[in-house]
């Protein structure tokens, strides 16, 4: 099978390569200004905890010069969606629509050890790709990471090993989806659609739940949270605790200014805190085997359903 | 003797509402060469396509070389299927489809499918062969399994009558090779006539006639003779099919003896004309009984 496999998938082989030789060239041509800004203004001095006067000043300097990129790669996020839309969907879905499998499920190979060393192999060859992807950005963001850290949605999306995680539960989800619908185009949809919603789910209901997040209470004039932390929530709570409105907010200030008094002031005189919810950016590894665990578990059980489907599946 | 390689019991298929298949049930000698015959939707690829483990029975139960195709698909291994239209990929060459078979089949013998691939370039795409390379290419990847049972899907449907002959006689050649057991389904008599020992005609999902086709042609008889009101006869068991041109009436039937009444002109009948005769509807519409024929005063 491993022959077959190559020979039916070789060309989706060489679009992968072509699509890491673009990323990694990208990733060289726009690193050459992040990093020589990062050298002349020596950031590496104002990388947390380390803070050397006039940080607060060159930090947010560097990353709004570089902002429009780090979004940029914010996209990088669709990239194992690729896996399912193009490789999975595909695989069971063409040959139901050109009638092929008539040929290939009737060779000496019985359809269930060919869908499960055909997806094992494109699933090897997929963890390799999004590896090394991963790890191209990896490089590319250290700086960013360096200073703002990674376990936020930025970093945490496009990095480390949920990314190979990810390819392998889009596979398999177009794989499944191949097989319920039938046509490659429906598939296709089919694979988009569901890969986006459980990223969705899982990164904004699941994900910040992995494990209790950290509390810390701060000044109610101060600054967010400490850099390189993922910050969950940022409330302003009363002296009682209480969680305290925008409405009110606003009115506090409102009365400052009319009492001639600094709104700041008033309110530290309120004894009004601000309580930061957040993971702490040494979890970022914890969190990153979670999710790929998370991600690598539904690819098996897709995979499981789709076995065992194939072989009930009046072709 | 072994287990026949085909068995069918009360072998049903639904799709959706309908039955393109009902309680059939059918054992198919080894080695024997059968042409499954029938109309346009009678049933003959589904039985195929059960066969081949391609669709799960609704009712009863398909048995392939002893074992079930859907639950057993190692029995595939043995079956050299090819199904109808000859589907392949388009875009392999011929020699990676090759390479494909060789891949997935143990059994794989190089010698039967290059024999039959001689004229056709290996180098060209599926997709740019003729209908006859292709259906060449279907059945060598088929035979090259070595298969004990070989079965064809309308494998003739586009070719032209010399490349359809040419392509039995390689099946013959290479079954007569492999002492296999071949079912060919074909609406078309003309093309499997010359070849099969057995036939199998099926209409609507049904079995309409079975049997060795030697012994079909023997039993069956064409009276030709005057038009009468129908009583017994003596030597017909049953009359399959009545038809009337004029004032002659012309009976196909199943006999059980010498016709001994002489105004009957008795016939061998032809296996087209055989099949033919049981896939039309039970009785032809019949025209004004005898009685209502006006009378004319010559001839």
């Amino acid at each position: 099978m491993a022959w077959v496999t190559w020979r039916q998938h070789r060309s989706q082989g060489l679009g992968a390569l072509g699509l890491l030789v673009a990323l990694a060239v990208a990733a060289v041509l726009t690193h050459l200004p992040i990093g020589s800004a990062f050298d002349r203004d020596s950031l590496s001095a104002c990388v947390p905890p380390a803070a050397r006067t006039g940080c607060d000043l060159i930090v947010p300097h560097f990353e709004g010069q570089f902002g429009g990129l780090v979004t940029a790669t914010r996209f990088l996020a669709l990239l194992p969606l690729l896996a399912g839309v193009f490789v999975g969907a595909p695989l069971i879905a063409r040959e139901l629509e050109f009638g092929t499998y008539r040929f290939a499920w009737t060779q000496g190979v019985s359809r269930r050890r060919w869908l499960l060393s055909k997806t094992a192999l494109l699933a090897a060859g997929i963890v390799v790709a999004a590896g090394v992807a991963s790890l191209v950005v990896m490089w590319w963001r250290s700086p960013f990471d360096a200073l703002e850290g990674r376990i936020g949605p930025n970093g945490f999306d496009v990095e480390g090993i949920v990314v190979p995680a990810y390819a392998l539960f889009a596979l398999a989800l177009g794989v499944l989806a191949g097989l319920v619908f039938r046509r490659t185009v429906a598939a296709m949809t089919a694979t988009l659609v569901a890969f986006a919603a459980t990223r969705f789910l899982v990164s904004d209901f699941v994900r910040p739940h992995f494990m209790a997040p950290l509390h810390r209470v701060i000044a109610a004039t101060a600054a967010g949270g400490a850099p390189g932390d993922w910050v969950l929530s940022n409330t302003l709570v009363d002296a009682g605790g209480r969680r305290i409105t925008a409405g009110r907010e606003d009115l506090a200030v409102l009365h400052a200014q009319q009492a001639g008094i600094d709104p700041h002031t008033y309110i530290l005189t309120l004894g009004w805190r601000r309580v930061i919810s957040y993971q702490p950016a040494g979890r970022f590894w914890t969190f990153q085997l979670l999710e790929a665990g998370l991600y690598a578990g539904l690819a098996v059980a897709l995979v499981v359903v789709a076995l065992w489907l194939v072989r009930r599946t009046p072709a | 003797m072994s287990t026949p390689p085909l068995v069918a019991q009360g072998l049903g298929k639904r799709f959706r509402r309908d039955w393109a298949l009902r309680d059939l049930t059918l054992s198919i000698p080894k080695g024997a060469v059968v042409g499954l015959a029938g109309p346009n939707a009678a049933g003959k690829s589904t039985l195929l396509s059960l066969a081949a483990g391609m669709l799960a029975p609704s009712a009863g139960s398909i048995s392939v070389l002893g074992g079930d195709p859907l639950a057993s698909p190692e029995v595939l291994g043995e079956v050299g299927y090819v199904a109808q239209g000859a589907p392949l990929y388009r875009s392999f060459r011929v020699a990676d489809t090759i390479e494909y078979a060789r891949h997935t089949n143990s059994r794989w013998d190089r010698e039967i499918a290059v024999e039959l691939l001689t004229r056709i370039d290996s180098r060209a795409k599926v997709g740019t062969l003729s209908a006859g390379e292709r259906a060449r290419l279907a059945l060598a990847l088929a035979l090259g399994k070595r298969p004990r049972l070989v079965l064809l899907d309308e494998p003739f449907a586009s070719l032209d009558p010399l490349a359809a002959r040419e392509l039995l006689q390689l099946l013959m050649d290479g079954v007569a090779e492999l002492g296999a057991t071949v079912i060919v389904a074909s609406h078309v008599v003309a093309d499997i006539q010359r070849v099969c020992d057995h036939i199998v005609l099926l209409s609507s999902g049904c079995v309409r006639l079975e049997g060795d086709v030697e012994e079909l042609l023997e039993s069956h008889r064409l009276l030709t003779g005057p038009r009468r009101p129908l009583g017994a006869i003596r030597g017909v068991r049953e009359v399959v099919r009545e038809r009337y041109s004029g004032r002659q009436l012309t009976l196909l039937a199943i006999t059980d003896g010498p016709i001994v009444d002489p105004s009957w002109t008795v016939d061998p009948v032809s296996l087209e004309e055989l099949l033919l005769a049981y896939m039309a509807p039970e009785r032809l519409p019949t025209p004004p009984t005898p009685e209502r024929v006006p009378l004319r005063w010559h001839g």
